[in-house]
């Protein structure tokens, strides 16, 4: 047995590491094709971007897009659903579908093995999907469900009070990307159609990551499948505008007697990833702010003061600017006192915030890259983002080294710009009057 | 074939196991202590102390100041978490390779030095937080008391798993310093502890490190408490109507489970995914696509190490349905499996599902790092993740039918029926505007 060591150990310099360089492999129908071979990951992530802004939506269909992305399996002009999900399931694929402002998202995890059957199995849902009415009604009730579900979940329903406040109601982004009760209410397989008649191979994206010893034919299955697929001719727009609404600055309460809790979720207009500010300026302005129990906000409500579990500040960008964002649960007794100490916390002038501050974020955010980009799927998820956004494929890297070489004085100037005071919007959840259970 | 994923397993003269996994793909490790103490380990009028203490070794120990445990390692590019559960309380770090020997020394200094540190004000912090946690979690959402309705429907009173992980209010309102001070002598030690490292290191350097610096901690927890044989399913199982403020009717069906160790555990998870758990299954085909009497069918199985296991069925009640003939549909596939099994198709997707989500926790460091170390702590080896998927590959078809027939029978299978209060109300809140504010002009940002 050795003795206790009571100093400190020195941490070693950081080992080299960048971000994986896809390859990129143009295809036959005009998608281009990233690749990056990682080896050990046996499980490959696959990913499609394909450009729909929700903003083209036909008004009173919103959710529309989410809905089709959603439906693309539940049959096709040679498989019903059900033996889309046993073909799927019986090769251990996992299949994923979503919208967001830009478009449409699909994602899918497989065992190098079967990499050629998801493929097959993909494209057959792009070009041949066929939204049968009774599968469509069925998913458009489940949808309703999840919305009721997301209705009494106290964060979601203050996010989306938030959202409905502060967008302009002629802008889509006033409504969730997967729609309201009453919008989704109407679709019908017909809208799914029209939707899906305007997918398009142009400006998409497909991305394969993973360890490709297991999958050694991958490009040319590619190419052979979801790169012969046409769709539509027309180049999809770019999404429309996300206006700040002229009321948005006002307090919205929603109440809920008896909850023990308050949610609170303020937001005000944030940056978009092309800030020439950097967008790392922001990931460490999230992160000293609002990103760990020691950062501002939660040394204070959390471990100072127990009025939370914890409060978090964030960014998010939309293609065109964004917001920024604090919410959080906080004790119904202490919401006056708490949402006071937050606004006050947010009230630090730029040039406050410290060097060491910005340091610590600063290095948080660069070193723990290698940790957050091991995974195949981390991967495959940040470059389709990237594609889909239409940024350049090395900006993670560009990033990385903007914020190794951050200096306090330009992380001070973004808080100012952006951050003091939050007062865009605020909206609560819960009652300032409840009392604690 | 069995997977090779090297696996090194040391003990040192203390008693602290030490687990490796070398994989040198990034610059990066990730670390897990597994304690061998949960909820299960807490006594009658002090539940949720497991939980509590996990907080609370996040706020100092002898040589680190409160917070400072988090804060110093994600300066230098590393993440820091913990998680209780019923049978195991985990501290988790992922750092760049070059953060090793900091990482070690700082679970050195909570893991045998904490009590200078632990004090009336930081007890009494991080009650309010985990009480805030508690609210936020489980108290103010829908459904979120269904585990704790769940483990008091399945086991019996005074059993370890009888309560949550959380605890109750009371409890956690009347533990004082003592008692988490006597909590973490008898429970934290080299003894109760396994440390999992997987990433860029070789075995032979993390073994000499955790020597340095942790090889000098003195045990002296309690004796683990023996694992009670296997309790078998309910023999007196419960029916309970639950009227709360949901968005749906739903109902949670559940079992009392082989503990995990028992290869019997495998067949009933694979006999929930022949249920519940997958599109093909024959609840998902009948009641989401045929009768559409369901919004939402689920299925999980939980694995513990004390005698017994949870299993879980949980289903949306389609609006302007009867949930009794959700029920009764139900009962009938369950008796269906228990006498036929399952069909190949389900069996098969079973299989590949379990393969493919097996592979993508191992492919995670973090992931890996927390199988390996509940392999060797619940299972007796670390090596199970290179063997389980053979495991699972070998179960046939009519050990998940005897499995069925065994534990998830409708006559051992207690009921929890979620029923909306005034249902047919429409008794969704209003959004009111109240209080304007001077008009704000934020401008654009660039």
């Amino acid at each position: 047995m050795n003795g206790r060591v009571t100093e400190r150990p020195q941490v070693g310099p950081p080992a080299p590491w960048s971000f994986p360089e896809p390859s990129v492999v143009p295809l036959p129908n005009g998608m281009r094709l990233l690749l990056v071979d990682l080896p050990g990951q046996h499980v490959l992530s696959l990913r499609v971007f394909l450009p729909l802004p929700v903003s083209d939506e036909e008004r009173g269909t919103e959710g529309a897009t989410l809905l089709m992305a959603r439906a693309l399996d539940e049959g096709t002009s040679q498989h019903t659903g059900e033996q889309l999900a046993e073909l799927t399931e019986r090769h251990g694929i996992a299949w994923g579908a979503g919208a967001g402002e830009r478009g449409v998202h699909l994602g899918l995890e497989v065992a190098g093995r079967h990499l050629g059957i998801a493929l097959a199995l993909l494209t057959e849902c792009l070009s041949s999907a066929s939204f049968p009415e009774a599968e469509v009604d069925r998913l458009r009730r489940h949808r309703l469900v999840d919305l009721a579900h997301e209705h009494a979940d106290p964060g979601v329903r203050a996010a989306r009070a938030f959202t409905a406040a502060y967008f302009d109601p002629r802008d889509r982004p006033h409504l969730p990307v997967g729609g309201t009760t009453a919008t989704v209410s109407r679709l019908t397989s017909d809208h799914l159609r029209d939707r899906h008649a305007q997918l398009t191979a142009r400006g998409a994206t497909v991305v394969l990551v993973g360890d490709l010893s297991d999958a050694p034919s991958a490009v040319g299955t590619v190419a052979a499948t979801v790169g012969a697929w046409k769709g539509d001719d027309e180049v999809a727009g770019a999404p429309g505008p996300a206006r700040r609404s002229d009321r948005a600055h006002r307090t919205v309460l929603v109440p809920r007697p008896g909850l023990a809790q308050t949610e609170i979720y303020l937001g005000r207009p944030g940056p978009d990833r092309r800030t020439p500010r950097g967008w790392g300026t922001y990931q460490v302005l999230a992160m000293l702010l609002g990103g760990a129990p020691h950062a501002r906000l939660d040394r204070v409500l959390r471990e100072e003061r127990g009025y939370t579990y914890g409060v978090r500040l964030g960014f998010r960008p939309r293609s065109v600017g964004g917001t920024t964002v604090v919410a959080g649960s906080v004790r119904a007794d202490v919401t006056v006192p708490a949402l006071a100490e937050t606004l006050r916390i947010l009230d630090v002038p730029g040039p406050e915030i410290t060097d060491r501050e910005v340091r610590e974020a600063a290095d948080f955010v660069a070193m723990t890259a290698p940790g957050r980009y091991a995974t195949a799927d981390a991967v495959a998820d940040e470059l389709v983002s990237l594609a889909g956004e239409g940024l350049a494929l090395d900006t993670v890297t560009q990033t990385l080294s903007q914020v190794r070489g951050l200096e306090r004085d330009a992380v001070g100037a973004a808080w100012e710009r952006c951050g003091r005071p939050p007062r865009g919007r605020w909206s609560w959840w819960g009652t300032p009057t409840g009392r604690p259970a | 074939m069995p997977l090779d994923y090297p696996v090194s397993t040391t003990t040192l003269d203390n008693g602290l196991r030490v687990v490796v996994s070398p994989d040198r793909s990034v610059p990066a490790l990730s670390l897990n202590l597994w304690v061998d103490v949960g909820s299960r380990h807490e006594r009658p009028g002090r539940t949720g102390l497991a939980h509590l203490f996990e907080h609370l070794m996040f706020q100092g120990s002898e040589l680190v100041g409160e917070g400072e445990h988090m804060s110093l390692l994600m300066a230098h590019g590393g993440r820091s978490n913990a998680t209780t559960s019923f049978d195991r309380t985990t501290y988790v770090e992922s750092v760049p390779s070059g953060v090793l020997d900091l990482a070690l020394w700082l679970e050195a200094d909570r893991h045998g030095h904490l009590l200078p540190a632990l004090t009336q004000t930081t007890l009494d912090n991080q009650r309010d937080v985990v009480v805030e946690e508690k609210r936020q979690r489980y108290d103010t959402v829908p459904y979120g008391q269904a585990l704790a309705h769940a483990c008091q429907a399945v086991f019996p009173a005074g059993h370890p798993y009888h309560h949550t992980t959380i605890g109750e209010m009371d409890d956690l309102l009347s533990a004082d310093l003592s008692d988490v001070h006597a909590f973490y002598r008898a429970h934290y030690g080299p003894r109760t502890t396994t440390l999992t490292v997987v990433g860029d290191v070789d075995p032979a350097q993390v073994v000499d490190r955790a020597q340095h610096f942790l090889g000098h901690l003195v045990d002296g927890t309690e004796d683990r408490p023996p694992r009670r044989p296997t309790l078998g399913p309910s023999s007196d199982p419960v029916v309970r109507d639950l009227v709360e403020d949901v968005p749906s009717d739903r109902l949670y069906l559940t079992f009392r489970l082989p503990p995990v160790t028992d290869p019997q555990f495998l067949h009933c998870a694979m006999a929930l995914d022949a249920l519940a758990s997958l599109d093909v299954s024959r609840l998902h085909r009948r009641l989401l696509r045929r009768e559409e009497s369901a919004s939402g069918v689920h299925a999980s199985a939980l694995g513990l190490v004390d005698g017994a296991s949870l299993g879980l069925l949980v289903l949306d009640v389609a609006d302007g349905t009867d949930p009794g003939e959700v029920e009764a549909a139900v009962h009938e596939e369950l008796a269906s499996l228990g006498e036929a099994g399952p069909g190949e198709t389900e069996l098969e997707a079973s299989r590949a599902d379990t393969e493919r989500s097996w592979l993508e926790a191992l492919s995670s460091h973090d992931e890996r790092a927390e199988l390996l170390s509940r392999a060797a702590v619940s299972l007796g080896d670390a090596g199970q993740v290179n063997t389980y998927l053979d495991d699972v590959m070998a179960v046939g078809p009519d050990e998940v039918r005897q499995a069925a027939a065994t534990w998830l029978s409708p006559e051992v299978m207690s009921t929890l029926r979620y029923r909306r209060a005034g249902a047919g109300s429409g008794g969704v809140p209003r959004t009111a505007t109240a209080q304007g504010a001077a008009a704000h002009t934020a401008g654009e940002l660039p």
